[in-house]
Formats: C-alpha cells, sequence, structure tokens
C-alpha cells in the first residue's frame, strides 16, 4: 500500500518535473544566450556559455543603449502602475457595489462585465483603435483607460467571488462604529480584500507589461512605445537580420521585473483564486 | 441609559408587497434587559435591525430616550450592537477591532487605551489585544464583539443571536457574563434569540413575537405562569405544553373538563371565566411538568387521575420524560419517579388542576 503511494508520487513529481523543464527552458536560453555572441546563439543556441562564446554584458550594453531601452521600460512601468492601480482601485469598488446593490440594473451591469472576458480582443481591435484614435487616446494616459476597460471583466468577477463571502454584518458592524460608505470600503472592505486584490494586480500586471498588439496598435512605435514594441522594433539589422544577443538581453531585462514581482506575491495568488470558494 | 418606544411601526419588502411587522407598538423601559424571542422569520431580528437604524421603516415612530430616530443614521443613534457572526474586523487586532469606533471618534489615544482596557479586563481578554480575531476561540471572539460595544458606552445595547454559534456549555457560560454585563452597565440591552431558555434566564421582560406580531409582552414568570395565548404557552416551556381538547360541563356546584373519559375539576379561579364555556369546547393546557405521577399523591375522588401507555421514556436525571398517546395526539409528561420507566408500561397520571390553562379554539386566547 505505501510503496504503490510512493510510486503514485513518484509519477507525478517526474510528471511535474517535465511541466516545469517545458515552462522554464525558454526563460533558461534565453538567460544562456543573453551572455553569448551572436555567432555562438545561432551555431549552439542550447549550450552554456564557456570561455570562448561568453560575451560578458556586451549584449546587455548594445541593447540598452540601441533599443532607447529606458525610454521604453519608463513606458512600460507608467502604463502598468496606473493601469493596474485603476483596475485594482475601480473594480473591486464596482464589483462591492454590484455585489451589495441587488436590482436588475446592477445584474445587467455584472452580466455584462462577464460577457466581456469572452470577447475576443482580435475582434474589436480595430473599431478600438480608431476610436482610441478619435478621443486622443492614443497616448500614455489615453492607454491607461482602454486597459481599465479590458480588464474590468475578470477583474470585477474575481472580486465579487470574494465580496459574496464577506457577511454583510461585518459592514454593518462598521457603518455602526460610525463609518461612511468610503470609510468602509477603505477601511474595511478592501484590507479585507488584500489576496484577491494581489491576484487581480499580479494577472493585469503581467498581462499590460507584456501585451503587444494593444500598444502597437494604439501608441505605435514612436516614442510611446513600450517595451514588448521596442525589443521588436530595434535591433533589426538590413535584410530583416536581427540582433539576437541584444535581443536576448533585453528580453531578460523586460521579463525580470515581472518575474521579481510575480515571485514576491505569488503565495497570495492561490489564497485570492481560493477565497470565497471555502467556507472559512 | 436609555428608553425605547415603537409607535405604530410597519415594515415592508419589496414595496410594499411583503409586510414582515404590520403594526408595531412597544416600550422599553430604562436599564431594562428585554429579549426578542419568538420562531424564525417572526420579524425580531428585524425590529433589532430598526433600532440600530439598519432597516428603514415603512411608517411609524421610533424613539430612543424621546427622541425621534427614524431619520437619524446608526452611527448617531448612540447604539451598540453585538452580531450573531460576531462582525470582527479580520485584519485587525483585538484591539484594534475594539478601538476601531472611537478612533473614527478622533478620541485621545490615551482616553481609547483606557477604554479598551477597562473592557478587556471586564471580559477577561486582556491576553488577546493583539491577537488577530482568527487566532480566536468561538467565545474568545463573542467577548472581544462585547467588548467592541462596551468601550463606546452606548445608550442601547443590541445583541442579535449572540451565542447561537457557541457550544451548550459555552453558551451557559456566556449567558450569565451577558447578564452580569447588564447589572454592571446599567444600560439598556434588546437582545433577540429565538432560544426560549436564554430568554428565561436573562430577561426582565420578554417580547413573544409570531408573524411580526407582539403575543405577549411580560416578564418571564408571567410568559410562563399566565401565557396570553396558546402560541405563547407552546413556545415558553420546555418540553412544550400539551393541549388537549375537552369540552366544559357542569357537575353541580363545580365546572369540569371532560377529555379522553377522564375528567379535570376546574379550579375556583377559572371557574369564573369558563362559566360562558360550560357545554363548549375549549382547549386544556396542561405542562409536562404538572403531571404528577399517581404513586407520589394521596389519593382524592377530586384527582384527575389518567392512565397511559407509555411510547417512549427519556431519563433525564431527576426526572423522567413521558411520551403518551391521548386521542390520537402525542403528548408527554415529566415526572419525577424512584423507578425506571420502560416503552410500553401503563402509568397512572395526576393532573394538577391549579396550574391547568384553558384555551378558546377559535381564538386561541387564553381563558381566565
Amino acid at each position: 500500500m505505501k510503496s504503490r503511494r510512493a510510486f503514485k508520487e513518484s509519477l507525478l513529481y517526474i510528471l511535474l518535473f517535465i511541466i516545469s523543464v517545458v515552462f522554464l527552458a525558454p526563460i533558461v536560453i534565453i538567460l544562456i544566450n543573453s551572455f553569448k555572441s551572436n555567432f555562438h546563439i545561432s551555431q549552439s543556441p542550447f549550450s552554456l556559455p564557456n570561455v570562448e562564446t561568453f560575451a560578458g554584458i556586451q549584449n546587455f550594453i548594445k541593447g540598452f543603449t540601441q533599443a532607447d531601452f529606458s525610454r521604453a521600460f519608463a513606458n512600460s512601468a507608467f502604463i502598468t502602475v496606473f493601469s493596474v492601480a485603476g483596475i485594482v482601485l475601480l473594480t473591486s469598488m464596482t464589483a462591492w457595489y454590484l455585489v451589495r446593490i441587488k436590482n436588475r440594473f446592477t445584474k445587467l451591469i455584472y452580466y455584462l462585465f462577464v460577457f466581456s472576458m469572452i470577447v475576443p480582443f482580435q475582434m474589436v481591435m480595430y473599431t478600438m483603435t480608431y476610436y482610441a484614435f478619435e478621443l486622443n487616446l492614443n497616448n500614455r494616459l489615453g492607454i491607461i483607460f482602454i486597459y481599465l476597460g479590458f480588464g474590468a471583466g475578470l477583474s470585477v468577477f474575481m472580486f465579487s467571488g470574494f465580496i459574496k463571502s464577506i457577511p454583510t454584518e461585518i459592514e454593518e458592524a462598521a457603518v455602526i462604529d460610525g463609518c461612511s460608505p468610503l470609510k468602509t470600503f477603505f477601511l474595511i472592505i478592501f484590507p479585507i480584500l488584500k489576496p484577491t486584490a494581489i491576484t487581480v494586480a499580479i494577472l493585469n500586471a503581467m498581462w499590460v507589461w507584456n501585451d503587444y498588439l494593444l500598444p502597437y496598435l494604439v501608441l505605435g512605435s514612436g516614442s510611446n512605445r513600450t517595451l514588448p514594441v521596442a525589443i521588436q522594433m530595434a535591433l533589426t539589422g538590413g535584410y530583416g537580420n536581427k540582433d539576437m544577443g541584444a535581443l536576448m538581453a533585453m528580453l531578460v531585462l523586460t521579463i525580470l521585473p515581472i518575474i521579481v514581482f510575480y515571485l514576491f506575491c505569488q503565495k497570495y495568488i492561490i489564497r485570492g483564486v481560493l477565497a470565497g470558494a471555502v467556507k472559512g | 441609559m436609555a428608553t425605547i418606544k415603537f409607535k405604530d411601526v410597519v415594515k415592508s419588502f419589496d414595496n410594499g408587497k411583503v409586510t414582515v411587522i404590520p403594526d408595531l407598538s412597544l416600550e422599553i423601559k430604562d436599564k431594562e434587559f428585554v429579549v426578542l424571542v419568538g420562531p424564525s422569520g417572526c420579524g425580531k431580528s428585524t425590529t433589532l435591525r430598526m433600532i440600530a437604524g439598519l432597516e428603514d421603516i415603512s411608517s411609524g415612530e421610533i424613539y430612543i430616550d424621546d427622541k425621534k430616530v427614524n431619520n437619524i443614521p446608526p452611527k448617531d443613534r448612540d447604539i451598540a450592537m453585538v452580531f450573531q457572526s460576531y462582525a470582527l474586523y479580520p485584519h485587525m487586532t483585538v484591539y484594534k477591532n475594539m478601538a476601531f469606533a472611537l478612533k473614527l471618534k478622533k478620541l485621545p489615544k490615551k482616553e481609547i487605551d483606557e477604554k479598551v482596557m477597562w473592557a478587556a479586563k471586564i471580559l477577561e481578554i486582556e491576553p488577546y489585544l493583539e491577537r488577530k480575531p482568527k487566532a480566536l476561540s468561538g467565545g474568545q471572539r463573542q467577548r472581544v464583539a462585547l467588548g467592541r460595544a462596551m468601550v463606546r458606552n452606548p445608550k442601547v445595547f443590541l445583541l442579535d443571536e449572540p451565542l447561537s454559534n457557541l457550544d451548550a456549555k459555552l453558551r451557559t457560560e456566556m449567558r450569565s457574563q451577558i447578564t452580569m454585563l447588564h447589572k454592571r452597565l446599567q444600560t439598556t440591552f434588546v437582545y433577540v434569540t429565538h432560544d426560549q431558555t436564554e430568554a428565561m434566564t436573562m430577561a426582565d421582560r420578554i417580547v413573544v413575537m409570531d408573524k411580526g406580531v407582539i403575543q405577549q409582552f411580560d416578564t418571564p414568570q408571567m410568559l410562563y405562569n399566565e401565557p396570553a395565548n396558546m402560541f405563547v404557552a407552546g413556545f415558553i416551556g420546555s418540553p412544550r405544553m400539551n393541549f388537549i381538547n375537552s369540552g366544559i360541563v357542569k357537575d353541580g356546584e363545580k365546572l369540569k373538563a371532560r377529555f379522553s373519559g377522564y375528567e379535570l375539576t376546574v379550579s375556583k379561579e377559572k371557574a369564573e371565566y369558563l362559566a360562558d364555556y360550560i357545554g363548549k369546547e375549549v382547549i386544556l393546557g396542561i405542562r409536562p411538568e404538572h403531571f404528577i405521577a399517581a404513586e407520589e399523591i394521596t389519593p382524592s375522588k377530586d384527582k384527575c387521575i389518567i392512565t397511559v401507555n407509555t411510547e417512549i421514556a427519556e431519563m433525564m436525571g431527576s426526572e423522567t420524560n413521558i411520551y403518551f398517546d391521548l386521542d390520537g395526539k402525542q403528548n408527554i409528561a415529566q415526572i419525577k419517579t424512584g423507578r425506571k420507566i420502560n416503552p410500553g408500561d401503563r402509568i397512572r397520571l395526576s393532573v394538577d388542576e391549579d396550574h391547568a390553562h384553558f384555551f378558546d379554539p377559535v381564538t386561541t386566547a387564553a381563558i381566565g
């Protein structure tokens, strides 16, 4: 009995190891190649850098200067931080209202949010781009509003699920203690929502930071370009030739902040996803 | 320290489609401990929430200390409420939970400290002040909820089934704590429960409600001894009162209640009121504890002694509950007897006529 269980566990570990390799391999390949020269990247992409192939931080310096990395990084950071902050703050408030005020109107709004999750971006991107230009949203500030719109569906859905599990008595106790609705939200509800808020923040930060298509369509490749667009645009030589070393180095620098952010907050993801699903 | 007055209060939901409180008038005295009791859905919690201001009233007036509070928000009513689920703020420590309302009032830190420590000492929760609610047991959480209410020094304490989530032992313990707290604080307490034992043991006066209507508002003794109707008679007392169909007949100077082939002599007090019912049907109410094992009493020809077949016998320690059938209806007698009773045993029970109750079968109101 015991050996059978051990066998099952071993199988599970092997499976998890394979999955981990599949997911980690691209990151590892990018990382090792970012320290190799262009020639050696194309010659032996899977080998570790050695004395002969090691290029030091040359690729990083090249990428940093040629791709105007710092400006793109600042653009991406600005858009991501404010989009995510807006999404977390506004959708949590919206979800609180939709859950607590029950009437036909709020029900309809809630279902519209849920419906927006299943509409593919490609279906609306041309119309959306047209209106983004019409409304002068084709800048760093404007795109934040667009992200808020696209991110609201999933975020409202996640917050609503959690808020349903908060007893209304807690809010009533706050009202009796002297809280206004705003104070009730910021002093009581929002702190309780922390695990879900962090999960929503991580998911949206990864999406906004890594997004290519929306900023490419709305912001273009000019001075407002974000990191994914900048990397794709820059480092391109004649006849479609790419500086692979610099490209890999830029990719490493691009994914680094989001990985750090994810690792820092990952314990909240499971807590946030499970929140409200089980009786406490 | 406050009086509470309900004047023709109506509470409806869904734009008047559902009325939960049709017309409520009630006066609670200063420093009184009043318990609202009744079955689920009787409107007791709604009544409490209307005092708190958590529910608007559809019409009528509510006064706290002669001040009309219909349009006064909960925070300005000078009340504190303890909820069934404790409603502690999960992200705050016990200290912060208790200090929260005082901080919102912008009281000086020293004063907040003093008040929190005063309440914590009374409730014996000083060691837990830095813990979060999830690290406390049910009883400790309930005491924190009480403490949170106490520090505000409110005019009125509102308690909504505060003990229903606790186990039986803790409930008994907390029951006496709350009673002592009331004596110590000398404040008006309004307490909601569906547990009649809690109501009987804690209240100065009890409001028995059913379908949003007050059935009786009186002291526990009066509710037990002189229930206003069959609902109150059945609700107060455990096990519940037996209701037996009977007819009133005149036998010489005396009135007798005839049921299942037996005759019970009506006491002089009751006979006066039952004169109008001669030849008519009434409902005879006998509490289980008012049956006496016939072997325990001196035989007398006036005593009504019934012989029953034991269906179930529950040994309760000093008493035994005997379930028996009378005219197709199950009844229960609670007798003190030295011997063991088994199902199927034939038992002779004497009915204590001084404690017999009579109800009108149509209105269900008590006669006399």
